[in-house]
């Protein structure tokens, strides 16, 4: 089994043809919900909130296949996704209600939302629970990387999903979102 | 014999034949009547076989193997019925029964990945993933069994030898010769290109793209374009499936 870091990699992802759009309806289908699962579980074991179609992005191109082809001095693609199997596998994701978002028009950048907006919202209200955070004040950055989340979901997570998360909140009142002292941070009260 | 004149000649040759006739029968009904006495000692010696090795043929795929030529040579299939004294004596119709349905549904499973069509060597090692911690081991001949019982189905299971793969197909689609040739010649990377079934085959590229095309609408093939030179490579998960495929050495 090939890993890439710490993540260990499906099968498919040895088989060079899933890194070719398929022209068949049925095989396609079959493609993209594969690729689909697979960058939802790298990104979340990863954390990662962002990708950008036209940065290196590990899944995107598979070594493995390429320096095989490289030794029989074939090609150098080999292995490696198109821009548009990229925008396809993500559109998928997008089309399907909160698992991605595209964060501009040209479709360059995309959000990936491993917990949809909802369930992020609730494992803050959880956090808020947990640590007695009631009717207190937090930044937006203390949540992110203070001590209260550490080891949680919560640590280090992607500034646009957690305000996206803190609006969707403010929205049933359960806390009160406002401007702090320094102009890039808000303040959060959180409601009892 | 020297034929006589008047109709006393005429009388006697007749009689003669009628003596020939019957004489022959009767040697012919003799032979039969041994051979069916044979067959009968057979059987039941094969009965007693049965009921001795009751064990070995439960648990040891190879054993099992010959005991069913043992049985066909005979006229007797031991998986005709799930009742009579074959499978009470055995049980060995329940397994081929439990077998079939898991062939289906892991054929069900892939047809996504292959189309319907899967290497008869993948299908098995998936059929022992699958029943891992039961004690019977399965052959690849059981497997076979299983799958001609399958037949009366009349869902479209087959076995098709291609190359020297044998490979198991799950959907109705038949393959034609021009098919069959492909996936021959697939076996040897895993895929094939235009190019190499017009050199190989000597086939033109109209006659090589249209089998191809058919493949892969029926989801037998998939490409792959990401080659420098340009060559659009034909792969067939039936030969090489991503299932069986670990790691580096793909």
């Amino acid at each position: 089994m090939q890993t890439l870091g710490n993540f260990k990699l499906p099968p498919f992802f040895n088989y060079p043809p899933y890194f070719t759009l398929q022209p068949v309806r049925d095989t396609r289908e079959k493609q993209v919900q594969l690729w689909k699962e697979l960058i939802l579980d790298y990104c979340k074991t990863q954390k990662i909130s962002v990708i950008g179609l036209e940065e290196e992005f590990p899944l995107f191109s598979n070594p493995a296949i390429e320096s095989k082809d490289l030794f029989i001095n074939l090609c150098i693609s080999a292995g490696s996704l198109t821009h548009e199997a990229r925008e396809a596998f993500l559109a998928a994701l997008v089309s399907e209600a909160g698992r991605a978002e595209w964060l501009d028009k040209g479709h360059r950048k995309c959000l990936i939302l491993w917990h949809r907006i909802q369930d992020w919202a609730d494992i803050l209200l959880n956090f808020v629970k947990d640590n007695g955070l009631e009717d207190s004040v937090m930044t937006v950055e203390e949540i992110r990387s203070g001590p209260e989340s550490r080891g949680t979901d919560l640590q280090g997570v992607d500034r646009i999903i957690l305000m996206r998360a803190l609006k969707l909140l403010e929205h049933k009142g359960k806390l009160a979102i406002f401007k702090g002292t320094s102009a890039d941070d808000e303040g959060i009260k959180f409601s009892r | 014999m020297r034929r006589r004149p008047g109709i006393g000649g005429l009388q006697t040759a007749a009689a003669a034949r009628d003596q020939y006739r019957l004489l022959g029968e009767n040697v012919a009904k003799i032979r039969t009547d041994l051979m069916k006495e044979q067959l009968a000692t057979f059987r039941s010696q094969l009965e007693d076989f049965a009921r001795k090795h009751k064990n070995d043929i439960r648990k040891n795929p190879a054993f099992r193997s010959q005991f069913h030529e043992m049985c066909a040579k005979v006229g007797v299939d031991p998986l005709a019925s799930n009742k009579g004294f074959w499978a009470e004596l055995l049980g060995i119709g329940d397994f081929y029964y439990e077998i079939g349905v898991q062939i289906v549904e892991i054929c069900l499973a892939m047809r996504a990945q292959n189309g319907g069509l899967i290497n008869l060597q993948e299908l098995c090692s998936l059929l022992r993933q699958k029943r891992k911690g039961l004690r019977e081991a399965v052959s690849e001949d059981d497997c076979l069994r299983a799958i001609s019982k399958l037949k009366v189905l009349g869902s479209g299971f087959e076995v098709i030898s291609v190359g020297k793969k044998k490979l198991v197909r799950s959907v109705p689609t038949e393959l034609n010769k021009d098919h069959n040739e492909i996936i021959e010649l697939a076996q040897a990377q895993g895929f094939v290109t235009v190019d190499e079934l017009e050199r190989r085959l000597s086939w033109t590229s109209g006659r090589a793209i249209d089998a191809l095309e058919t493949l892969l609408e029926e989801g037998f093939a998939m490409i792959d374009d990401g080659h420098r030179d340009g060559r659009r490579r034909y792969w067939f998960p039936c030969v090489s499936s991503i299932s069986s495929l670990g790691g580096n050495d793909a």
